[in-house]
């Protein structure tokens, strides 16, 4: 193991570090019960960072691992810009913004900055990002929909000053208000982030003044230091050196655009490099830098150690190459909004099959790859959810039925709820029997989400995947069944949907979702005859799938006991 | 008339016992196959006359335990019926998992497997109103299908919350079918909408509900074979004290009601010292958990997840089974005496989240354990005497500097001293953190607040975290070690009721409320009244819970009629965030009585006699502090008395606790035993 060298400053660097951390997850605490919007404060859709003066990241409070890494990226792409627009930043100053192509993921998430001085020095930055409900754009929750390009999706704001010398600009707060749907909650959540920013900053003065500036400044230094030897330690420890490769699609329109990731491992060292992915398109799948560091990232700490810490040391560890004018780091005026919910997924799954090879017994099959995102909307009203899946069979045990996977972990909204907030009812939420993969270790369940709506002319867009596509199994292990998502008639017209969709319904029509299973792992001959039984006896496997892949044979002796609830 | 309060944990249980005489305590190790014999047990230790004992009190952390199989009770079989369509809405839950980046993540195992769970064609909608009539057939066929000597039937239907007429019929049928059967009601034990938790509770209740009946009858059989007659309380997980039958009505809400006893002792101990405003500090073998009461009255929380893991401080949502009842609000940190220390792969140094437990338990116990723990850094800085738990445990030095010298080799500390320092450094700002979660992210003013310290490792280490947080004073009570169990004989009656409204201020009339909080009065009354307590004990509090409209998280404020309401709600919203919004809509979101039963507390018998003697026989010790050994002195705590002061550097022993006093701390002993320490 790296050591690090003999402590000059015994366990302040420790104490420091942690500090900061726990700091920044009282920013989180504040933004979360101060926020209006429902995808901040229920579904915890945000990032809070403390910077060094030179911008790397050095403490994070992340929700969800879509900011992972994208926070320092973009973090400092931010700093880069406003030194390049002469924008500087005194004491008291809040900097605002959600340019996908500097900040780094969709224009839904604002992010704001602020410089922490301390007599009269400046000593850090803290950060906030949140996703806001409504940005603007073609479609309500501005992701999605028919666009070809960025201004389509909504405002775009370049590094402004929101808050300048401590006063707050009421004039770029209007300005956003008059270009969203929801400009009550625009400001509310700002005003949320603001007071998020000045918890931060307040921890971070208490560190300066009761360790002094510099004991502060090399704690700063000796966290990323910290970072980077534990990174690198950790690809040590695994002692492989080589690359593979790992291919997977996205559906788009009638066709397939592909993601590539090389993955190599070289003694301290990985670099990940998305060399033949396909070119950019017109459609709002592409995926900002800083998305594709975050899942990249996501993949390969799941796999090599998800207690990593996480600073701005890693990007000393692991490269990432992302040639321009991709699907994983287009250029303007490219759309992005999906890419942060769909292509992100795909983006883990290319790295986890390449991985796969290279760390067979760690790497779980594809889990469904989708976050299965319906928007829903009528006369005056409109919601949002996002429904789980089934995760890959796991070279130790199944896969999960229904959860979320990999980059998403937003909570569901309950049944009652929204029965009692919209025009809707509920038919069907269950686990949809038979759809893991079969493996030695199956493929977890994918769920089946049906609602008929009660009023006319309501619109409903799904954002999708793996219709065509299964999610992929291995070491002989099957894939899983593949999405449904379809529109039963009130007259039982059964309409089949694409991927990507949006539909029309009148009252007592009904959409079914049925998402996908995660793949299989390992081979399903091998599965132990009782446990066969057990998933059998709970219908969780068909009988059909039981005898066709899993060499199921029922005896007079052990005939199965059909008293079950379904 | 003698009093006891019992606490049985996962490790140890607790007796305090109150007579004429004064207090006598006992610690006995909790025998996980018969918890009930470990409470008769230590009442031998304090020579408690079962035949005079008017009261005995009880708090357990044994719902978890019960549930894991820890405590060897038969577990029951539930069956659950739900809408048909939505039977597996208890194993989605709300389809988030527990951990974000590790691969291996799985679910907790539904409580209830698939094959025991029966969708029942019929549904109502939010309003309440029938969409699709009952199958009371189907019903019937499943209850005798399923029907047996030790089953529960649990029932949690759609929107059952706005109309319990389906699940009514539901359990009429059950049981002409099975009249031995249980059966658990989602509309009784939890009617409010959220079908994942509702259902959650009802099923915990389910699974409790013969396994506390068979732990509470085995209990009473086993104190009335040796002639107690007296009256038998349960304390629930908010604090308050209830009787045994609504224990087994609903057993969910008497979860974890050890901690919380703590938290309770704290208020009402502090109380009895004239301070308002505390935070408690209970700091065990594992764990260290923090709690915060304001004016007399602990914060709590609505939602509680059994077997939930902690994570930062916080309950990890979707990490156990959620319940829905108030529960006392702890943020607890893995930082214990027996945490382990360790430095990881980037050479920094941590702390937990294992532990040495309490066996082998620290490498300073001499019993075979190597690591070095947050005990044997406090040994190696000389902050603990020769021997612990009145000699049970002798303290070897030389063994905390060999484990702590391979700490410092791996994290290139110069010393084992060093090392130690930096690990009790690091462990202090991991328990500030859980500090801080229950006072700063509350918006309450850590230096307004005093310090309550506890369990056998707080006082060695509160005042440092006072100091960490602002905090300005350190209460010490006698009988640190279990202090949880005296918490229990200086307890309420407590039953606290919520209605939601969901309306915008100004479409409230005070009449509307005022209707509203007459009819929860009245069912608190009641409810008290079956309790045995009698009305002119009974003090009422009314309080609105209120938030922006739009905002998840309310905050509550006390009913002083609609006129103070949106002020005094933006006063608080403004001292907890550092904002507020007048140009935005109010809500408020639920009306909410709290009821308390004052019962009679034996306070008069805490109160010392006699004053000090100027600190009793004291000695020299030597005690390391940033980077130099200095002199410290050590007092005993029995020899301390009222009037007597003590001045750090030092240690106070007690005899199942240490208190530690950096230089430039002082603290006096009160009337009642107390040592109140000036950070």
């Amino acid at each position: 193991m790296e050591r690090s060298g003999l402590r000059s400053e015994g366990g302040i660097r420790d104490v420091i570090l942690h500090a900061a951390i726990f700091a920044a997850e009282e920013m989180g605490v504040v933004l979360k019960r101060t926020s209006y919007s429902p995808n901040i404060r229920d579904r915890l859709d945000f990032s809070c960072a403390i910077l060094t003066p030179d911008g790397e990241l050095v403490a994070q409070a992340e929700h969800i691992p879509v900011h992972l890494g994208s926070m320092a990226v973009g973090l400092k792409n931010v700093m880069r810009e406003a030194e390049r627009l002469g924008l500087s930043m005194e004491e008291g100053d809040v900097v605002i913004v959600n340019d996908p192509y500097i900040a780094g993921t969709h224009l839904n998430d604002i992010m704001l900055i602020k410089p922490v001085y301390y007599l009269g020095r400046l000593i850090a930055f803290v950060a906030n990002k949140a996703h806001h409900v409504d940005v603007g754009g073609q479609v309500p929750g501005s992701i999605g929909g028919n666009v070809v390009e960025l201004v389509q999706e909504g405002i775009v704001i370049p590094p402004t000053k929101l808050v300048e010398r401590g006063r707050l600009r009421r004039d770029v707060i209007r300005l956003l208000q008059a270009n969203v749907r929801t400009p009550r909650y625009v400001s509310g959540d700002l005003k949320a982030q603001l007071a998020s920013l000045n918890v931060g900053e307040v921890a971070v003065r208490k560190l300066a003044e009761k360790y002094g500036v510099s004991t502060l400044l090399d704690t700063w230094s000796w966290a990323l230091d910290y970072v980077e030897a534990y990174t690198r330690n950790t690809v040590r420890e695994l002692g492989i050196e080589g690359s593979a490769t790992g291919e997977d699609y996205l559906e788009l329109g009638d066709g397939l655009v592909r993601i590539r990731a090389r993955v190599s491992f070289r003694r301290d060292s990985v670099k990940v490099d998305f060399e033949g992915t396909s070119p950019q398109v017109d459609a709002p799948i592409n995926a900002v830098f800083g998305v594709t560091v975050a899942a990249t990232l996501f993949a390969l700490k799941s796999i090599l150690d998800p207690e990593m810490p996480m600073n701005g040391g890693f990007e000393r560890v692991i490269e990432i190459r992302a040639p321009k004018g991709t699907l994983v780091n287009p250029v303007r005026p490219a759309p992005v909004s999906a890419g942060n919910v769909e292509t992100s997924q795909r983006i883990v799954d290319a790295v986890y099959k390449a991985l796969a090879q290279l760390l067979p017994s760690k790497v779980p099959a594809a889990s469904c790859g989708s976050m299965n995102n319906v928007a829903v909307g009528g006369r005056g009203w409109a919601f949002y959810e996002t429904i789980a899946c089934g995760s890959g069979g796991r070279p130790c045990c199944d896969g999960v039925d229904g959860v979320h996977t990999n980059m998403t972990n937003t909570m569901n909204t309950p049944i009652e709820v929204l029965e009692s907030s919209y025009p809707v009812l509920f038919i069907q939420y269950k686990l949809r029997d038979g759809s893991g993969g079969p493996g030695r270790y199956r493929g977890g369940l994918g769920v089946i989400r049906a609602f008929a709506v009660l009023e006319d002319n309501v619109r409903v867009t799904i954002t999708g995947e793996r219709v065509k596509l299964r999610p992929w199994g291995l070491q002989g292990g099957l894939p899983g069944e593949p999405a449904e998502y379809l529109v039963v008639r009130g007259d039982g017209r059964v309409e089949k949907l694409p991927s990507k969709a949006t539909v029309s319904l009148n009252s007592g029509d009904m959409i079914v979702i049925k998402t996908a299973g995660g793949g299989g792992w390992g081979d399903p001959r091998l599965r132990p005859k009782s446990l066969v039984e057990k998933d059998l006896r709970e219908g969780r496997v068909t009988l059909e799938q039981a005898s066709k892949y899993y060499g199921y044979k029922p005896s007079q002796k052990n005939r199965l006991d059909e008293r079950r609830g379904y | 008339m003698p009093r006891a309060g019992v606490d049985v944990g996962g490790t140890f249980t607790d007796v305090v016992y109150v007579d004429r005489g004064g207090i006598r305590i006992s610690k006995v190790l909790t025998r996980p196959r018969e918890p009930w014999k470990s409470v008769v047990e230590a009442l031998d230790n304090v020579n408690a006359d079962l035949r005079q004992l008017r009261e005995l009190v009880t708090a357990t952390t044994l719902g978890t335990n019960l549930l894991f199989g820890q405590v060897h009770l038969e577990k029951p079989k539930v069956v659950l019926l739900t809408n048909q369509g939505f039977e597996d809405v208890i194993e989605i839950g709300r389809q988030n998992r527990p951990s974000l980046y590790d691969p291996y993540f799985n679910k907790p195992e539904p409580l209830v497997p698939r094959t025991l769970r029966y969708g029942v064609p019929g549904r109502l909608n939010y309003r309440g109103e029938e969409v699709e009539a009952l199958d009371i057939r189907y019903v019937r066929t499943v209850a005798g299908r399923e029907c047996g000597d030790n089953v529960v039937f649990a029932v949690s239907l759609l929107h059952s919350y706005a109309n319990p007429r389906h699940e009514i019929m539901v359990a009429e049928a059950i049981r002409d079918e099975c009249p031995q059967a249980q059966v658990v009601l989602s509309s009784d034990v939890d009617p409010r909408p959220g079908e994942y938790e509702r259902t959650s509770t009802t099923v915990v209740n389910a699974v409790l509900k013969p396994l506390l009946s068979q732990y509470i009858e085995a209990l009473r059989r086993s104190l009335e074979s040796r002639g107690f007659h007296g009256k038998l309380l349960v304390m629930k997980s908010d604090g308050g004290l209830a009787t045994p039958e609504e224990a087994l009505r609903v057993p969910a809400a008497f979860i974890e009601s050890g901690p919380a006893a703590g938290v309770v002792a704290s208020a009402t101990y502090s109380r009895l010292l004239g301070v308002e405003n505390v935070v408690s500090f209970d700091m065990g073998g594992t764990t260290a958990k923090a709690g915060s009461v304001v004016n007399g009255r602990p914060y709590y929380t609505e939602v509680y997840e059994v077997g939930g893991k902690v994570h930062m401080g916080r309950l990890v949502r979707g990490s156990g089974y959620p319940v829905r009842y108030p529960f006392i609000d702890l943020a607890e940190v893995s930082a214990g005496g027996g945490t382990i220390a360790w430095v990881d792969r980037g050479g920094a140094l941590r702390i937990g989240p294992l532990s040495a437990g309490a066996d082998p338990g620290p490498a300073c116990y001499g019993r075979g354990g190597s690591e070095p723990t947050i005990t044997d850094a406090n040994a190696v800085l000389g902050r603990l005497p020769e021997e612990l738990a009145g000699g049970l445990v002798k303290i070897s030095r030389e063994l905390a500097i060999k484990a702590l010298e391979s700490l410092a080799r791996k994290a290139g500390f110069t010393s084992p001293f060093e090392a130690a320092q930096a690990v009790v450094d690091l462990a202090n700002t991991v328990m500030a953190r859980a500090v801080r979660l229950v006072t700063v992210e509350r918006g309450l003013d850590p230096s307004e607040m005093s310090m309550v310290a506890f369990g056998g490792a707080g006082p060695l280490h509160a005042v440092d975290i006072a100091r960490e947080v602002g905090v300005r004073e350190v209460i010490v009570p006698p009988y640190p070690g279990v202090f949880s169990a005296l918490g229990l004989l200086l307890s309420d009656y407590k039953k606290i009721l919520v209605a939601p409204i969901n309306m915008e201020l100004d479409e409230v009339s005070e009449e509307y409320l005022d209707e509203v909080f007459a009819g929860l009065e009245a069912e608190a009354l009641e409810a008290m009244d079956s309790m045995g307590v009698e009305k002119d004990r009974v003090v009422l509090a009314r309080s609105l819970e209120m938030r922006y409209k739009g905002q998840l998280e309310s905050i509550e404020i006390p009913y002083r009629g609609l006129g103070e309401a949106r002020s005094l709600f933006e006063t608080l919203f403004e001292s907890r965030y550092g904002f507020y919004s007048p140009e935005d809509p109010v809500e408020i979101a639920a009306a909410r009585v709290e009821a308390i039963g004052v019962t009679e507390k034996p306070l008069s018998l805490l109160k010392k006699k006699g004053s000090g003697g100027g600190g009793g026989p004291t000695r020299s010790i030597r005690i390391y502090l940033s980077g130099e050994w200095v002199d410290a002195t050590l007092y005993k705590a029995e020899a301390l008395g009222p009037g007597d002061s003590v001045e750090g550097p030092a240690l106070v022993v007690f005899k199942d606790s240490t208190l530690y006093l950096p230089p430039g701390s002082k603290g006096s002993v009160g009337d009642y035993g107390e040592i109140r320490v000036k950070v």
